[in-house]
């Protein structure tokens, strides 16, 4: 292979998108390209479960990796300093609250969703209350995934500094709870996105 | 069917959410990413000197204060999203490029701090004095972050929903 195997995919696509746009624009059907009728045929609905669905299972990915890249560390750690193996639980928990919030905040939205609206006639505020879900969900996905990426692994950084030099631990620590108010941050943001919109959908 | 007004659309809040969304999202990646790269060197520093940890801990405030510019600004933007008062597309976009400028300018910010952090803190273990310049260095990341809350906060004040 003359170059990686990423850039072939992204140039192939890239090369396959102009082609289609060019396409479209010279035969005269570029108004085929309307995101403001897209966003006004496709149903309110499906972009607040994109965002309820999106929230849950972005902050299980953030949390399910941070767990796995401390608790390899350590259970490696470990095998030499078995003595790490209890107090370095709490990263795996800090990671899993991470979860928690995600799971916190689907079900917030999920309590916002009501049916019985026919399709194909939305009030403006269900459009509204869609658009919010959504994004406020993928926010609150996003970043827990990166807020459980980041401790995890300064958590598992905390675990072999604990097995090097038992006196680390609680200073390492500190540096994993800034870590986790990034999480917070977020949870607190789109909650308030999420509040103060007066819902009909 | 949703009222088709041409200035006022029942879209529009789709592009203000977005820019609240990704203010949010890329300041907080940019913060991760600070965090974990710097918290890395801070704690192979720390089983050489536990002494200096405290003051080697100033790259992980300072990526916290990233995610806080990012709050902020989504914070600010979702204040003036209403579904009970006229949105404009006009105040959608203008929402959109705020946060997208607070946005890529703290995920920018934090990847510096990170890698700064990081070589700074292993570079104070061997030499003490390298601590002026490492704090120097990290100032001025973090003012690129700084950068695009202004920025932010300007297009902000813009943002007008007239309806007619």
């Amino acid at each position: 292979m003359l170059y990686s195997k990423t850039a072939y995919i992204v140039y192939a696509g890239a090369f396959l998108a102009t082609a289609v746009a060019l396409n479209v624009i010279f035969t005269g059907n570029g108004v085929w390209f309307n995101v403001g009728e897209f966003l006004n045929e496709t149903s309110p609905y499906m972009w607040a479960l994109l965002g309820t669905s999106l929230v849950v299972g972005l902050s299980v990915v953030g949390a399910a990796w941070g767990i796995f890249i401390t608790g390899s560390s350590i259970i490696g750690g470990a095998v030499r300093t078995p003595r790490i193996r209890t107090k370095n639980l709490i990263s795996v928990i800090f990671c899993e609250v991470v979860a928690i919030y995600g799971l916190i905040m689907a079900i917030v939205f999920s309590s916002k969703l009501q049916a019985g609206q026919p399709e194909g006639r939305f009030h403006a505020d269900s459009y509204y209350a869609g658009f919010a879900l959504f994004w406020a969900g993928l926010t609150v996905g996003l970043s827990n995934l990166f807020c459980g990426v980041a401790v995890g692994i300064t958590g598992s950084t905390c675990a072999l500094a604990d097995a090097a030099d038992g006196q680390l631990f609680v200073k390492v620590l500190i540096i994993e709870i800034f870590g986790s108010i990034i999480g917070l941050f977020d949870f607190e943001g789109a909650r308030l996105q999420v509040n103060i919109t007066n819902y009909s959908s | 069917m949703a009222t088709v007004d041409d200035l006022c659309p029942a879209f529009a809040p789709f592009f203000g959410l977005a820019g609240a969304a990704s203010a949010m999202i890329m300041s907080a990646l940019g913060a991760a990413y600070g965090t974990a790269k710097a918290g890395i060197g801070i704690a192979g520093v720390g089983t050489f000197k536990p002494e200096i940890m405290m003051k080697c801990l100033i790259p992980v405030v300072m990526a916290g204060i990233v995610a806080v510019y990012g709050l902020v600004v989504a914070v600010l933007i979702a204040n003036d999203l209403n579904p009970a008062n006229p949105y404009s597309l006009f105040a959608g976009f203008v929402h959109l490029g705020a946060g997208l400028s607070c946005g890529f300018a703290g995920l920018a910010a934090g990847y510096a701090i990170g890698a700064v952090g990081d070589a700074g803190v292993r570079a104070y273990l061997f030499q003490p004095r390298m601590f002026v310049g490492m704090v120097l260095i990290l100032i001025f990341a973090e003012v690129l972050g700084l950068y695009g809350l202004i920025v932010s906060l300007i297009l902000n004040t813009k943002a007008k929903s007239t309806c007619s």
